[in-house]
């Protein structure tokens, strides 16, 4: 179990610095960054509600990406990654899709809107739901692990659809600031806060990722699987000790 | 003992926030604005703390049990 140790040394490393830069996000916010001229002190929810959004997004990237790899390769290790970007995308997805009408309600008077990025976000929100549904609701774990995976790799499609919603369609939800072709339109010390907030939520979901890399890899150690993975048929070990 | 050492300074950090956030101009247009969207800011915070803590902590905890289990 070294390999678990390293990874939950290196996660809690990982998770020290996530907090560090949270109250270091927290201090420009309140104290640093100006306030935004039209909308005033509420805009300050932005530099949690995109952060978010991008952590949310780039989970789910990774559990398309490793439920993909694992329905190729059968290798647990791939699936067990899947399952913990699965879980902390649904915690950034939920911080997401909570600060958004927090911000909306003194924005646009409204709590919530059926438009388009709003509603395709609580559509990902609603299949990485099903994802975990699907992965506990048969009586085989092999074939429960092989329907999420092909969930996780559906509800993939979604996230270009959410970022480029906007752009496509009239929708309220405001325009891209950062990444667009001419380069990003905010006041710099607003950049600096917002990069404080993505590098914060960045390290903070790869603490949780890799502590529940590690804790699904004990529990899986100590449960034997019922069918040997492809991977093991090919040479590959199943456990992070092979690789460490 | 530790969830509330842990707890109690984040807390007390985001109510300072809070607190500074709304003595702040919004916009240079004090009056017209009612209290309202400081809630609304502390809020989002506050949800965000607790959700991506609570999900960290509570891996931590799962953790720390089955290290302390007995292996058969």
């Amino acid at each position: 179990m070294a390999g678990d140790r390293k990874l939950r040394w290196t996660g809690t490393g990982l998770g020290i610095l996530g907090v560090a830069g949270m109250v270091l996000l927290m201090w420009q916010v309140a104290f640093w960054v100006p306030t935004e001229a039209t909308m005033g002190v509420v805009q300050r929810i932005f530099y949690v509600h995109v952060p978010a959004a991008w952590v949310g997004c780039m989970a789910f990237g990774i559990v398309a990406l490793t439920s993909a790899v694992y329905l190729w390769l059968r290798d647990e290790r791939l699936d067990m990654a899947a399952q913990a970007a699965a879980e902390g995308g649904m915690v950034f997805t939920t911080v997401m899709i909570t600060s958004g009408p927090l911000w909306a309600r003194v924005a646009w008077g409204t709590w919530w809107t059926w438009e388009p990025r709003l509603t395709l976000t609580l559509l990902l929100w609603f299949i990485y739901l099903g994802y975990f549904m699907v992965r506990a609701s048969t009586e085989n774990p092999e074939r429960g692990k092989r329907f999420a995976a092909i969930v996780g790799i559906i509800g993939a499609f979604n996230i270009p659809l959410i970022h480029l919603s906007v752009v496509w369609f009239r929708s309220l939800h405001p325009q891209p600031v950062v990444v667009k072709p001419e380069g990003p339109t905010l006041h710099p010390a607003m950049l600096q806060t917002l990069m404080t907030g993505l590098v914060s939520f960045t390290l903070l979901f790869f603490a949780g990722f890799l502590l529940r890399y590690a804790l699904e890899h004990s529990i899986r150690g100590e449960v034997p699987t019922a069918a040997p993975s492809r991977a093991h048929a090919y040479g590959r070990p199943d456990t992070m000790e092979g690789v460490s | 003992m530790r969830p509330v050492r842990v707890t109690v300074p984040l807390v007390a950090l985001v109510l300072l926030c809070a607190l500074e956030v709304s003595g702040q101009s919004p916009g240079g247009n004090l009056g017209a604005q009612s209290l309202r969207p400081y809630w609304h800011v502390f809020a989002a915070y506050a949800i965000a703390w607790l959700l991506i803590g609570g999900w960290i902590i509570s891996i931590s905890r799962r953790l720390s049990k089955l290290e302390k289990r007995p292996t058969d």
